[in-house]
């Protein structure tokens, strides 16, 4: 539910160049803590967990296209630096699928590395504080999926002066013309009509992805708790 | 996903004339229809270049069952109904921005086999992040067999029934669970048959 899937041309241009800005800046910034050596040893894991991902985003659960995203247990697996190689890499085929725009790749990118990178840091924070695996990762993958919901509604806020304007654009007809007196109630009226109603969007997307927090941290709970029956050393749970 | 296969089947296999334009015409015109959706505020402007990418999308002979694949995104642009207060024309007008995107996307895919692709993003993109991107190629396609395999255990344990919602969030962790590992296991197979190939952060085309 965190993840954009916003066409192109609807954020305001600079919103998504800035997107892409910000996405290169700190996509520099976490790969300096990487080395080459152990980057190019990895690139076929994270070209796993990215397939993983991509899976698990065309794996419907719900019906009107509730899926889960695995960025939590993959930026477990991956480490805040990989994870946002990773979900870069998502998002351009999910985006090459018309799974989401193509401009709104870096916005995107920012939005679900937020819930891998945090994701890992609530992971190893809750272990550290509960040691009890169940707890810490159904927090983790819940806490991380609420502040990139909450990101994603602070990008599609930011758009809000842009929707206005598309609105107003198809509000204008070839030939204006208006009895003065009635001028002004339709000015206002129109003022009205043309503001965008966030709170109702919020309303809508706050439900809607409490369902979806619960749910991938139900899933993503399970799915660690298997992977540490199996392969224990991959959850990196000593230290 | 298995419409991945197919969609990769026909761009490899498909014999119109759009197949074989260059992938690098083919992106820069993609990138032509991006210009368009972001500038384009009127309807007509949309409904226009809608109706050109249509008019290729059936003359390049791309299968009417790979059509519901541009559909698919609509059901986002639907929360659009409820920030513009059920505005009409602006909602036209995002479902139409979002049909352009999504079909021009699809008659990329359907014509263009991803390495073409990757490559000619590799001139534009660092090597890293093209690897990146080819690897996670390869590996969606060793996933898809996994995941098959496992569906069959999947089903002999109940699979997924809306009756029994806890024993069917078990199975499906389970499975994702499987694949994961499975997937780890592989990427390591990977990785070492790449380095005894000479593999060393960079995957080179023919042709280069």
């Amino acid at each position: 539910m965190s993840h954009i899937h916003l066409p192109d041309g609807v954020l305001p241009v600079w919103l998504w160049v800035s997107g892409f800005i910000i996405a290169i800046l700190v996509g520099a910034i976490l790969f300096r803590f990487i080395k080459k050596e152990d980057l190019a040893r990895r690139l076929p894991l994270l070209g796993m967990m990215a397939a993983a991902m991509v899976l698990g985003a065309s794996v419907e659960i719900v019906p009107i296209a509730y899926h889960v995203n695995l960025t939590v247990i993959s930026g477990i697996l991956l480490g805040p630096s990989l994870i946002f190689l990773a979900t870069f890499v998502v998002n351009v085929i999910l985006g090459l699928f018309g799974h989401g725009g193509i401009t709104v790749i870096g916005l995107n990118t920012l939005v679900l590395s937020i819930e891998g990178i945090l994701g890992y840091f609530l992971f190893r924070l809750f272990w550290s504080l509960l040691r009890r695996l169940t707890p810490a990762i159904f927090l983790a993958t819940f806490l991380a999926l609420f502040c990139s919901t909450l990101s994603m509604i602070g990008v599609v806020s930011l758009g809000a002066s842009h929707y206005e304007e598309l609105i107003h654009q198809e509000r204008k007809g070839i030939i204006e013309f208006h009895l003065s007196k009635e001028n002004e109630d339709q000015h206002q009226e129109g003022v009205a009509e043309n503001k965008v109603n966030l709170k109702r969007f919020i309303a809508i997307v706050l439900p809607l992805g409490f369902i979806g927090w619960m749910m991938e941290g139900v899933i993503t709970t399970l799915i660690a708790r298997y992977i540490h029956r199996l392969r224990p050393d991959l959850l990196r749970l000593e230290g | 996903m298995i419409q991945l296969s197919y969609l990769d089947y026909l761009a490899a296999e498909g014999k119109s004339w759009l197949h074989h334009l260059s992938p690098k015409l083919k992106i820069i015109g993609m990138a032509l229809v991006l210009l368009g959706i972001v500038t384009l505020r009127n309807l007509s402007g949309l409904i226009l270049l809608y109706g050109i990418l249509l008019t290729f999308f059936f003359i390049s002979r791309i299968p009417l069952r790979i059509f519901s694949l541009t559909l698919y995104p609509l059901i986002f642009a639907i929360l659009f109904i409820f920030i513009s207060g059920f505005q009409i024309l602006f909602i036209l007008l995002i479902f139409l921005k979002v049909l352009c995107g999504s079909t021009g996307v699809v008659l990329l895919l359907a014509t263009t086999p991803y390495p073409s692709i990757f490559r000619v993003l590799g001139r534009v993109l660092p090597s890293l992040f093209v690897t990146a991107l080819f690897l996670t190629y390869r590996s969606i396609f060793i996933l898809l067999n996994v995941l098959e395999e496992t569906q069959h255990a999947l089903y002999l344990r109940g699979g997924f029934q809306w009756r029994h919602p806890w024993r069917s969030l078990n199975n499906i962790s389970n499975a994702f669970g499987h694949l994961i590992i499975k997937g780890i296991d592989a990427s390591e197979r990977m990785y070492e048959s790449m380095v005894l190939r000479g593999f060393k952060n960079k995957i080179h085309y023919r042709g280069e």
